[in-house]
């Protein structure tokens, strides 16, 4: 496969290990660079793509001239949007390294690189002045991350009075979903780590946020599954197989990818747009 | 309003302004003549589908060589003429008119009676049609020799070879399989030769075979195909498909197809009513692409969706939509599920296209020249394939990729000359004209053709 060497953190998922959080980072960072796993997801690599991103932003009232901070920002797709369709100031940060190159590459390609910078840091200890944003934006990625209430204290501490966080997430009924769907694997396919929509509630509240609106977004959660179905089903009929050390083989993802499909007609997992307003005062923060 | 356009009227021919116009959810062209009045035709069933496959309108590519001026105006001046907006994808010859059916559809007129000026072209009027189109096209990439049925010329396999000598990559031989069915030496001979078949087959149900060909065929296409996967040559079935009579079968058709170890493809083709047949049924009541489309989808669930199937960006976008399938005995899934084939074939729609080896691949793919299962359409599709970070040895099965296309040609209801002008497919004509193929049968440059190369050349004349 193209995609060159698999990386040490999605070999030891492979034997079936659990990771430290530090391993889980680099191996989530690392598998959305992988060329092979932005073909099977999509440039964007969420459910709805660029259409749930501008509709995160649009529920979140983020206006021309606003500031927008997107955290684990990928290749730069949603910052590079939201900075050419709303005319907003960006800045992304993403954990991995090559990334961060690719996102600056296709900044500049796009002629956005006065408004659009990127820097490489981590969602739990961000890179950036306090109350130095409008917007914050974290799509696909809060369920991934290991300490999810450090990460929501530094989304409030980048936000400015008034400021507004933007999430787009994977909700899930965590304990009625089967086995394969949990563990590290699950999470790092953004599954195992997803909380329920009462769960996400909770978390934000607990960090000092009010949940002040929020959309399921059912048919673009089962697109995006089916596009993953597909993809994989395609590579099998090419006789493509995964590098060597790849946590899954083929057909087992084409399960576990049918088994999410199943949780997702149940009801049991599915896609959300969250947009939460600062409380004021601020409840303790842990 | 969906545009403005121009047409003919059917009964004088004469030049007309015409409109595109939405009537409940489907497209019609609409115009008067000041002589005979109103006429119109539906010419795609889908109006939102409609509007949105304009993007895919690749710029036309100029021919070498125009053979006509432009002094009566299109469609008046066909040839190619300076108007016209593209090169030749695919060129016709039509080598005799007579058939050994008499099939109640057919545009051509031809049968096994007597033919009113029927004519049998030789293997030297073959051979100069055959050097226009290369002095027009330089490398012409296929070539179809058709009829009349072509396999009862004796000097077929001469004038096939010919084309394969000229150096065309895709010669096709479109047929309705009699021969290759009771002839065991023709289907060798073709696999020597590296001809193409083109192979009539609507379905399989005895009632629709009656009415559209006149009798039940099934058996002799069946020995045909059997013969021909003996051989080693590839087919791709021809399907014309009309509202009422088979519409039912597209889903079977593909089915069998893709089972078939000889069969590359299948080509769809709703009826056109520019013939003999039906002239009394009401041009608003076609079937068009999006018809077969949905038709296609709606019988095989499992396999297609109507957005599979993307327009050919070289013609007009509403006259061709293909798609390519991967198969491998118990799985298949469309290419355009594993290549975002709407994005790199969208010419209208400001965005940069992320790789333009990938776009090059796939309009070589999504053309009126390609045949499924050819090599040309293997190395492109494993070109597609590696620039998707997918591995590179997909030679082999690359060539599985199982073409299915839908081609609507236009009658003298729907024409549209804007489409007309975008035409990459051609009637080969006697004296070296390249006709498009919907002006050929359309505008009466048919009958024209057929009664100059009847004085030439009659049918039944010795040879």
């Amino acid at each position: 496969m193209s995609a060159g060497a698999v990386e040490p953190g999605l070999a030891s998922l492979a034997r079936g290990g659990e990771l430290a959080d530090e391993e889980l980072k680099a191996c989530c960072a690392d598998a959305y660079a992988n060329p092979a796993v932005r073909w099977l997801l999509g440039e964007e690599l969420h459910p709805g793509g660029a259409a749930t991103t501008l509709r995160t932003l649009e529920l979140a009232g983020l206006r021309p001239g606003e500031r927008l901070l997107d955290v684990a920002a990928g290749a730069g797709a949603s910052a590079i949007l939201a900075a050419r369709e709303l005319g907003v100031e960006a800045l992304g940060v993403e954990y991995g390294e090559r990334a961060v190159e690719a996102a600056r590459a296709d900044a500049a390609a796009a002629d956005f690189e006065a408004s659009v910078r990127f820097l490489r840091g981590d969602a739990e200890a961000l890179p950036v002045e306090d109350a130095s944003f409008d917007v914050v934006l974290c799509e696909c990625s809060l369920c991934t991350f290991p300490d999810k209430r450090r990460a929501v204290a530094e989304f409030r501490r980048a936000l400015r009075p008034g400021g507004r966080l933007a999430l787009s997430d994977v909700v899930a009924e965590a304990g009625a979903l089967p086995a394969q769907l949990r563990g590290a694997m699950a999470t790092v396919a953004c599954v195992g780590g997803a909380l329920p929509l009462g769960g996400y509630e909770e978390l934000l509240a607990a960090g000092g946020f009010s949940l002040a609106r929020h959309e399921l977004l059912a048919g673009d959660a089962d697109l995006f599954a089916r596009r993953i179905e597909e993809r994989l089903r395609g590579a099998r009929l090419l006789g493509i197989g995964p590098p060597e050390g790849a946590p899954l083989r083929v057909e087992q993802a084409i399960d576990a990818v049918r088994m999410a499909r199943r949780a997702i007609a149940d009801g049991l997992l599915g896609y959300a747009i969250l947009i939460a307003q600062l409380s004021e005062p601020a409840r303790s923060q842990t | 309003m969906l545009g403005a356009t121009e047409s003919i009227c059917p009964r004088c021919r004469r030049v007309l302004d015409a409109q595109l116009i939405e009537r409940a959810g489907r497209v019609v062209l609409s115009r008067s003549c000041p002589e005979h009045g109103a006429f119109e035709a539906t010419v795609y069933g889908d109006a939102r589908r409609y509007a949105e496959i304009q993007r895919f309108d690749k710029p036309g590519e100029a021919p070498r060589e125009r053979q006509t001026e432009s002094v009566a105006g299109c469609p008046d001046d066909c040839g190619i003429c300076p108007e016209h907006a593209q090169h030749t994808c695919l060129g016709i010859i039509e080598v005799n008119t007579a058939c050994n059916l008499d099939c109640p559809i057919c545009f051509a007129d031809s049968g096994t009676g007597h033919q009113e000026h029927g004519y049998s072209l030789s293997l030297e009027q073959v051979e100069s049609m055959l050097d226009s189109f290369v002095a027009a096209e330089g490398e012409p990439e296929s070539v179809q020799l058709s009829g009349g049925e072509p396999s009862i010329h004796p000097q077929i396999l001469e004038m096939l070879r010919a084309a394969k000598t000229r150096g065309i990559p895709l010669v096709m031989l479109n047929t309705n399989g009699i021969r290759l069915a009771r002839d065991p030496r023709f289907a060798p001979a073709l696999a020597e030769i590296g001809v193409h078949v083109y192979l009539q087959f609507d379905g399989f149900e005895e009632a629709s075979q009656e009415a559209m060909r006149g009798r039940a065929l099934t058996e002799e296409r069946l020995r045909a195909l059997d013969r021909c996967a003996e051989a080693g040559v590839s087919v791709s079935l021809a399907a014309a498909v009309e509202r009422g009579l088979n519409e039912h079968e597209v889903g079977a058709v593909v089915r069998f197809g893709v089972e078939h170890p000889a069969v590359t493809g299948v080509f769809f083709q709703p009826v056109t009513h520019s013939g003999r047949f039906r002239p009394e049924s009401d041009p608003l009541d076609k079937l068009t692409n999006s018809d077969v489309i949905e038709a296609v989808a709606a019988q095989l669930p499992d396999w297609f969706r109507s957005e599979d199937f993307v327009p050919v960006p070289c013609c007009s976008p509403s006259c061709r939509s293909a798609t390519f399938a991967l198969y491998d005995g118990e799985d298949l899934v469309p290419l355009p599920r594993l290549v975002d084939v709407e994005q790199y074939l969208d010419y209208v729609s400001n965005r940069a296209v992320p790789d333009l080896d990938v776009r090059e691949a796939l309009e070589g793919l999504w053309s009126a020249k390609a045949a499924g299962g050819s090599a040309p359409v293997a190395e492109r599709l494993e070109c597609i394939a590696c620039a998707t970070a997918m591995p590179a040895e997909l030679r082999e099965v690359a060539a599985r990729g199982f073409m299915i296309v839908v081609q609507d040609f236009q009658d003298p209801y729907t024409l549209d000359l804007r489409k007309l002008r975008k035409c990459c497919v051609a009637e080969i004509a006697p004296d070296g004209r390249l006709i498009p193929f919907c002006a050929y049968n359309s505008v009466g440059y048919r009958e024209q053709v057929r009664r100059e190369a009847s004085r030439a050349a009659p049918a039944g004349a010795p040879r």
